[in-house]
């Protein structure tokens, strides 16, 4: 088969297109599928992650995927990001330092992931200079999407992530994208409660939400990372299953899409002129912690 | 016999990114089998440099499942902790007492989350 992407954006519209593309793709096996981008004039790097779920998955498949009619500027990111790499390029060096590779990690690789996050992105001379404050709560954050996949997703195809800086616009974009069982699905096997795709996302994002059962508890980590982002200024995006959420300027905008992403992806835009200190107003005493 | 005894976070998890869920059930275990001995533990948060809220579930809020208030609070201490580490902390055992105290009303929460919560678009 063949499927033409149009324009990915790192947005409602881009999702869309991408569920489009799962929809179209997901009953495929030992199929050819060819990608023909040639009406992709502008790809949002970090999208790769969600992209690169859906092609892995259908590679699970037995399908034989291709990226074709790839314009050059696009085809130029995503070289440098290693995404094509993956399906039968050169990775090429990233002279401006400013692409976040993209990776496909297992559940079991936390501290690779945690390497990957080092090196990749808070050493790089290339990542302009954050507040000690902003790197702190920006790293945690990351941290934070990355464990909500693997304690949360029970994906067994693994989680991906990609990520873009912006120099000019003093932006940095980061996704993180599991082929799990989605918010909805879990939330039901959980906690028994049948909600759709949209409620699934805004209860999770809810303080004290989680489906956690037994001994650990959850629930917090979507809770803080939505904390930061309204402090930022930046965005948060969430897509599970055919629900998308959207927060930014202390707002939330949910839709739903019109088909579902075979997992979750948790999409963040970082503002990294931020001059907030991020320093607590009032200390707390170890005393009174517990 | 000592009477209080050291658990460094970093000694056991190897690195100063404690952020596996994994790396904090390793904390746990060994904090867990010393209050059970109804031992004195300070936690070390000494060359820690990034803390998440699973790791901190893992590690230090299971306790809440396993044993009161009132022992944590006279058995366990922590030190060597950043300001904002420790509100992370803080709300982690908050979340915690919460889950452990009546998992009904944590559910009931839930639904009242999605009876009030209008979407704003």
């Amino acid at each position: 088969m063949k499927f033409e992407l149009p324009e990915i954006e790192h947005d409602r519209s881009g999702f869309e297109a991408l569920v489009r593309l799962e929809a179209a793709s997901k009953d495929c096996l030992f199929d050819n599928i060819d990608i023909d981008m040639d009406k992709v004039n502008w790809f949002d790097a970090d999208m790769c992650a969600a992209l690169g779920a859906i092609l892995y998955r259908l590679g699970e498949n037995l399908n034989t995927v291709k990226l074709i009619n790839i314009r050059s500027g696009v085809e130029n990111i995503l070289l440098k990001n290693g995404f094509l790499s993956h399906y039968g390029r050169e990775k090429i060096p990233d002279r401006w330092g400013t692409t976040i590779p993209y990776h496909r990690f297992d559940v079991k690789d936390d501290r690779y992931f945690a390497d990957y996050i080092e090196h990749e992105l808070m050493h790089r001379s290339e990542i302009p200079a954050m507040s000690p404050g902003l790197m702190k709560k920006f790293r945690e954050s990351i941290f934070e999407i990355f464990s909500n996949a693997v304690l949360h997703s029970r994906t067994e195809l693994g989680i991906f992530s990609c990520g873009q800086f912006f120099p000019a616009r003093h932006r940095l974009d980061f996704s993180v994208a599991d082929l799990g069982v989605g918010m909805c699905q879990n939330i039901k096997d959980n906690m028994g409660l049948d909600l759709s795709p949209v409620d699934a996302i805004v209860w999770a994002t809810e303080g004290r939400n989680t489906t956690k059962r037994g001994s650990v508890p959850g629930g917090l980590g979507l809770k803080l990372l939505g904390e930061f982002i309204d402090l930022n200024g930046g965005c948060i995006q969430i897509v599970s299953d055919a629900g998308y959420w959207r927060r930014q300027n202390k707002k939330t905008v949910t839709a739903s899409l019109s088909h579902a992403f075979p997992g979750t992806v948790v999409s963040v835009e970082i503002n990294t002129a931020d001059t907030n200190s991020y320093k607590l107003a009032s200390e707390i005493s170890t005393a009174d912690i517990f | 016999m000592q009477k209080e005894m050291t658990i460094t976070i970093f000694e056991i998890v190897g690195s100063p990114l404690c952020v596996a869920s994994s790396d904090g059930q390793r904390v746990y275990d060994r904090l867990a089998a010393a209050l059970k001995e109804g031992k004195s533990a300070i936690l070390s948060f000494h060359n820690v440099s990034t803390l998440t809220s699973a790791f901190l579930n893992a590690a230090i809020g299971q306790l809440y499942g396993e044993f009161s208030e009132e022992q944590i609070r006279a058995l366990l201490k922590v030190q060597d902790m950043e300001p904002d580490d420790m509100a992370l902390l803080k709300r982690v055992v908050e979340t915690a007492k919460q889950y452990f105290k009546d998992p009904q009303k944590f559910d009931q929460a839930v639904r009242d989350t999605l009876g009030d919560d209008g979407n704003d678009a």
